[in-house]
């Protein structure tokens, strides 16, 4: 039993991973394309979700900057509806789980499952084999199933009796979680919310944007007339342009500080992987403004939403937020 | 004794050049090497500084021993105290160690008091009378003029020497600075304590508490700069302003006097008589005596020497009533005396009896039957003086013995500590012949006569006066012969004083004396059992008078105004023989039957000056001699020289104190310039208006930003570490936007206009707006050098130039002077540009 969507008829690689495979040269877009792409998927995303226009732009970067993103808000503010027309934007694979507590981690990877004519067992991919993977309610599943997720996100790999299989590319998680109900979810461990390159909160509409999203949506909802703007293996070569961004050494050694001031100033701050997530994550922006190097401003752009849910604090007054927000106001840009 | 001397003053400047020497280190660099300096240095660094602390103090009473003896005593008290507090440092808590100074202190008040026959009990009985004792003290009654100043300095020492030590050892040294600080503030507030060891207490005063505060705080050297500067400070304040009463800024006590006159020597402060070296005479009449007879005019009596200056001890009474009379026979003269400009004095002829009239409701009396002015007499106060004249014979005064009374041997024979026995030795030859007090007196003051000459003229001695001139110095005048002889008189055991004033005058009609400035004057007096103070003279009086009288006849030739009076205008300077022998009568020198002192003259005076009138063979001590031409004498020319020549009245002596003064001055300011980043300031300022052009593009675009950023910091607000260069001028923008809503439009105008030339602004912004274009280009060539791909020379040019356009707009004068530079920087980097521009291409992609 699953709540996962039936797989598509898109033919996915799900076979065993070799190790010769491996290196096959992306050739890169220019970055004026990547520019162009990513306002197209802006102003696309756009036509279904009204106002949010800096949350898309972190999904789209994330996209870009090949992370994960969790989106943190009550139900009903369009969570969901974000993910999906991200994922049809851009005429990739799109796969949903719905996260229950009883959820299986076989639910989410696949399973092998004996084939009567071939008497054989055949893997029954799972629907983490996707392109874009939406986990719905994440912090509903018990941890177990949450982890087969986050291995995953984490190595694009899953592995099912003992066979590891690798995930398609681009491979981007969108997952969400409730910030209600506490009684009844299971708190992602902090080391799995360090998985996500950010962590992103919706909100509510404004007004304004509010009256327009329930004009839009009163006859047909504007996610059906969708089309894409791009496809899958441009996507694949626009990461490839993100991943050589010049990131020169002054920006380094900046976020650098960032982390350690994290460090320092709290309890638990941002690890290596969350300098590492947020260097991606300006990489991308800075491919999204045109630019071929990364300068500070783009890392303090991705700062507050990079590092805030990496940083934990034993004072209930401050959250990691309130850190992050210390370090770019008070860590000194040029060393 | 001075030994002990040396090694504290050893340590004090140890101490200092450690000091320097850290600081200076401190200048140098900051963060590396200031690390290896730990607590152990500050702790000495401290300790030195209390050291030095109690060496300032200590050196204010040993001022005072050498004077009245008492140095070996002090300084094993003081060594004693220091061992004292050393051991007890570990041993004793503070609370027992303040009571055990207290104890102390209470212990050596008794001492003085018993020892100066006043008697503990006083304490009880006269409480009051002590506390207004020691209030008299603090407000500027110098410790030297105590009439015990010795036992007064034992008392007062062991306290506060053994309680800083204790507690500087312990650790606590702003609390050890207390004692200390209170023991040399009291002798700053006697006027004791002169400025260099005020200022040198006071410095390590600070330096204790401050490296104290280093030691147990573990700052770095690097912080000591702030003490340096605030030490510097200290100095240039105390040099500019001063504030510690005493010699060096005592008023003058003769109105109208100049500093570098005789007059002014004479009577510097009061109650002490100094020594310069050359002095000029002020010509200017003083007042005037109606007197049957003339006399010395006296002023002051002294009776302490401390080397380098007479001090009067006691203190002064108001008069009430008539002064004691002279122990023998005497005769009564009146006088009456009338100030004719601001005098501080009270001129009397000895030994006054009784002041009456006028301005003598102003006078004290002095502990040596003196009077003074409490107060300075205008011009035309009088008084009526009623004086006896001592005036014994010869055989009498030969006749008179020693039975000196106990009071006058305890104050009139007292001689500095370092007085060599080799003056004692000397003097013994002098008076080898003589018998009685008054042959060795007559003795003396014929050698002094005979072996020196009179010369305004003379280089001041640095150490013993009386030994210098007596040993050193072939020519001097009065005050030198003076102290010297009285200095050789007590040697020999005979009670004498120095006692200053005025020579009688000119003597204008049968009872009128005019006395100018140039008659100042100090001899010696000589006491004899059953006779009292006798005058001596031992200074050459032709010489003196000749060199005077030149004075006075340049003064009236150069019209100089106050010179006379109207009854002695007319009266020649050297025509008077009618009074010589009156004169003659009353020489200080006093016996009139005197044989020795005219046979004396008569051999001295021709040999030395050939060309005077016969009738000078007379002992003639007013400024009238019988001369009528002027000598061609050296000692005149040279004094007439220094008269004319009005700078060189006092002079100025660039002392090693003055240079290491001001070698601290100027560490200290380094260490403020490097506290307050002065140096980084300057380059900055130089650094806005001009940029150097460097090989390397990206260095000249990151620069140019930098500039930029400067700019903008001053007229809108300096970059916050935490914002990016776009996000600061963003949040420029952002303000000025806010601030005027057009000038996004004229921003943008601008941009559309002439944003690719900055040059052409017409709108010459006196401050930069956040919205320039130029700022724009600037801060994307500094993005693209800094984090990006670098720059072409042309952009980092352009760059260079916009920000010099800007510079050039916010500072005009600057601009005007830089504009021509700039341009031609500008386009002989374009010129070099062209040849790149292929290369500068392939930069930006990547």
């Amino acid at each position: 039993m699953t709540d996962a969507d039936p797989p598509t008829d898109t033919v996915l690689e799900t076979t065993p991973i070799d190790a010769d495979e491996q290196t096959e040269a992306i050739d890169p877009l220019p970055l004026a394309r990547v520019e162009s792409i990513g306002t197209d998927i802006e102003a696309n995303v756009a036509r279904v979700i009204v106002g949010h226009e800096s949350v898309i732009e972190h999904v789209i970067t994330s996209l870009l900057g090949r992370g994960h993103v969790l989106l943190d808000d009550v139900p009903g503010v369009g969570k969901t509806m974000l993910a999906r027309s991200i994922a049809t934007s851009v005429d990739c694979t799109f796969r949903r789980i719905q996260f229950t507590p009883d959820l299986l981690p076989t639910d989410v990877t696949g399973v092998n499952v004996f084939n009567q004519q071939t008497r054989e067992f055949e893997f029954q991919p799972g629907p983490i084999f996707g392109n874009i993977v939406l986990g719905d309610e994440i912090n509903r599943a018990p941890p177990k199933t949450q982890s087969a997720l986050l291995e995953a996100m984490e190595e694009q790999q899953v592995t099912a009796d003992g066979e590891t299989r690798s995930l398609p590319s681009p491979f981007t998680v969108i997952a969400t979680q409730n910030a209600i109900e506490p009684n009844r979810t299971y708190d992602l461990p902090f080391a799995e919310l360090d998985r996500f390159m950010k962590k992103l909160h919706l909100g509510y509409p404004d007004p304004e944007d509010e009256a327009e999203l329930l004009g839009r949506t009163v006859g047909t909802h504007p996610i059906e007339e969708l089309e894409s703007v791009t496809d899958r293996e441009t996507l694949v070569r626009a990461r490839e342009t993100v991943s050589r961004v010049e990131v020169a050494e002054p920006v380094r050694a900046y976020v650098t500080r960032l982390a350690g001031y994290t460090r320092e100033n709290a309890h638990i701050g941002a690890s290596p992987r969350g300098a590492i997530a947020l260097l991606r994550a300006a990489q991308a922006r800075a491919v999204i403004n045109g630019r071929d190097y990364v300068t500070p401003d783009d890392v303090q752009a991705e700062a507050a939403v990079v590092l805030s849910h990496r940083v934990k604090t034993n004072d209930r007054t401050r959250d990691g937020q309130a850190i992050v927000a210390d370090a770019l106001e008070q860590v000194p840009v040029d060393g | 004794m001075s030994t002990e001397t040396n090694s504290e003053s050893t340590t004090g400047t140890a101490s200092d050049r450690r000091n320097a020497r850290t600081i200076s280190l401190g200048v140098d660099d900051t963060a590396t090497d200031s690390r290896t300096i730990g607590p152990d240095v500050f702790r000495i660094l401290s300790l030195g500084c209390v050291l030095l602390l109690i060496a300032s103090f200590v050196r204010v009473l040993h001022e005072v021993t050498q004077a009245v003896g008492g140095t070996p005593s002090l300084f094993a008290l003081v060594g004693g105290m220091l061992l004292a507090g050393t051991l007890l440092a570990r041993l004793i808590r503070p609370r027992t160690a303040l009571l055990a100074a207290l104890t102390v202190a209470g212990l050596g008040f008794a001492y003085y008091l018993e020892s100066s026959g006043v008697g503990v009990g006083i304490v009880l009985s006269q409480t009051g009378a002590l506390a207004a004792d020691i209030a008299t003290l603090a407000t500027g009654h110098p410790l030297i003029r105590t009439v015990e100043a010795g036992l007064w300095t034992l008392g007062f020492a062991p306290a506060p020497v053994f309680l800083s030590w204790y507690l500087a050892l312990r650790g606590r040294y702003a609390l050890s600075v207390l004692p200390g600080g209170f023991a040399l503030g009291f002798l700053v507030l006697t006027g004791d304590a002169d400025l260099t060891v005020t200022l040198l207490g006071t410095l390590a005063g600070l330096g204790a508490v401050g490296f104290g505060e280093l030691e147990r705080r573990g700052g770095s050297i690097s912080q000591a700069d702030l003490l340096a500067a605030l030490f510097a400070l200290i100095i240039v304040l105390s040099l500019s302003v001063s504030f510690v009463p005493g010699s060096e800024t005592g008023p003058a006590s003769i109105g109208a006097t100049d500093a570098g006159t005789l007059e002014g020597t004479i009577d510097s402060a009061g109650e002490r008589s100094g020594f310069t070296g050359q002095v000029d005479l002020s010509p200017e009449v003083r007042f005037t005596v109606e007197s049957e007879q003339p006399s010395y005019w006296r002023t002051g009596v002294y009776d302490r020497f401390t080397g380098d200056e007479w001090v009067r001890t006691g203190q002064e009474q108001p008069l009430d009533g008539p002064i004691n009379e002279p122990p023998g026979d005497h005769e009564t003269m009146q006088q009456l005396v009338t100030a004719e400009t601001e005098i501080g004095v009270m001129p009397v002829a000895p030994q006054p009896l009784a002041v009456t009239d006028g301005a003598a409701q102003y006078a004290e009396l002095s502990a040596h039957g003196q009077v003074h002015p409490s107060t300075t007499l205008i011009e035309g106060d009088s008084y009526v003086v009623e004086s006896a004249v001592v005036d014994p014979g010869q055989d009498e005064l030969k006749r008179a013995g020693t039975d000196y009374p106990d009071q006058i041997e305890e104050r009139y024979l007292q001689q500095p500590e370092d007085t060599s026995d080799e003056f004692a030795e000397y003097t013994a030859n002098v008076t080898a012949d003589a018998e009685t007090p008054y042959e060795k007196a007559a003795a003396i003051e014929n050698h002094l006569r005979s072996s020196k000459s009179y010369s305004l003229d003379v280089d001041q001695p640095s150490g013993n006066v009386a030994e210098d001139f007596l040993f050193e110095m072939d020519e001097g005048y009065c005050i030198y012969f003076a102290t010297t002889m009285t200095q050789m008189l007590r040697a020999e055991e005979v009670p004498t004083r120095y006692v200053t004033g005025y020579t009688s005058g000119q003597q204008v009609d049968d009872s009128t004396h005019v006395v100018r400035g140039l008659d100042a004057h100090a001899w010696v007096e000589v006491y004899f059992p059953d006779y009292g103070w006798v005058a001596f003279e031992p200074t050459p009086s032709g010489e003196r008078n000749d060199v005077h009288a030149d004075q006075l006849e340049d003064a009236r030739a150069d019209d100089v105004e106050n010179v006379d009076i109207e009854e002695s205008e007319d009266v020649p300077v050297r025509e008077d023989d009618d009074d010589e022998d009156e004169q003659n009568d009353r020489d200080p020198a006093e016996p009139d039957e005197g044989e020795h002192d005219d046979s004396e003259t008569n051999e001295t005076d021709p040999d030395q000056d050939p060309d005077t009138d016969p009738d000078s063979d007379t002992e003639n001590e007013s400024n009238e001699t019988t001369d009528g031409t002027s000598l061609p004498d050296s000692d005149g020319e040279d004094t007439s020289e220094g008269d004319d020549s009005d700078g060189l009245s006092l002079p100025v002596t660039v002392s090693r104190e003055l240079l290491a003064l001001t070698t601290v001055v100027l560490v200290g300011l380094a260490a403020g310039i490097h506290r307050t980043d002065g140096r980084t300031r300057l380059q900055r300022l130089v650094g806005l208006v001009w940029q150097r052009p460097t090989d390397d593009p990206d260095d000249d675009a990151a620069r140019a930003y930098r500039r930029l950023e400067r700019l903008l910091g001053r007229t809108h607000r300096p970059r916050r570490p935490g914002e990016s260069a776009r996000s600061y001028v963003t949040a420029l923008r952002t303000a000025a936007t806010d601030d005027t809503g057009d000038s996004l439009e004229s921003a943008t105008d601008r941009d559309s206009g002439s944003g690719s030339d900055p040059n052409s602004n017409p709108n010459s912004n006196p401050n930069p707006d956040p919205t320039d274009p130029r700022i724009e280009t600037v801060l994307e060539s500094y993005e693209r050098a800094v984090y990006g791909g670098g720059v072409s020379r042309r952009e980092a040019a352009n760059a260079v130039e916009a920000v010099d356009g800007l510079v050039r707009e916010q500072v005009p004068l600057v601009g005007g002077a830089m504009s021509d530079a700039g341009q031609h920087k500008a386009s002989t980097e374009r010129g070099s540009d062209d040849e790149n521009d292929g290369s500068d291409e392939s930069t930006t992609a990547e």
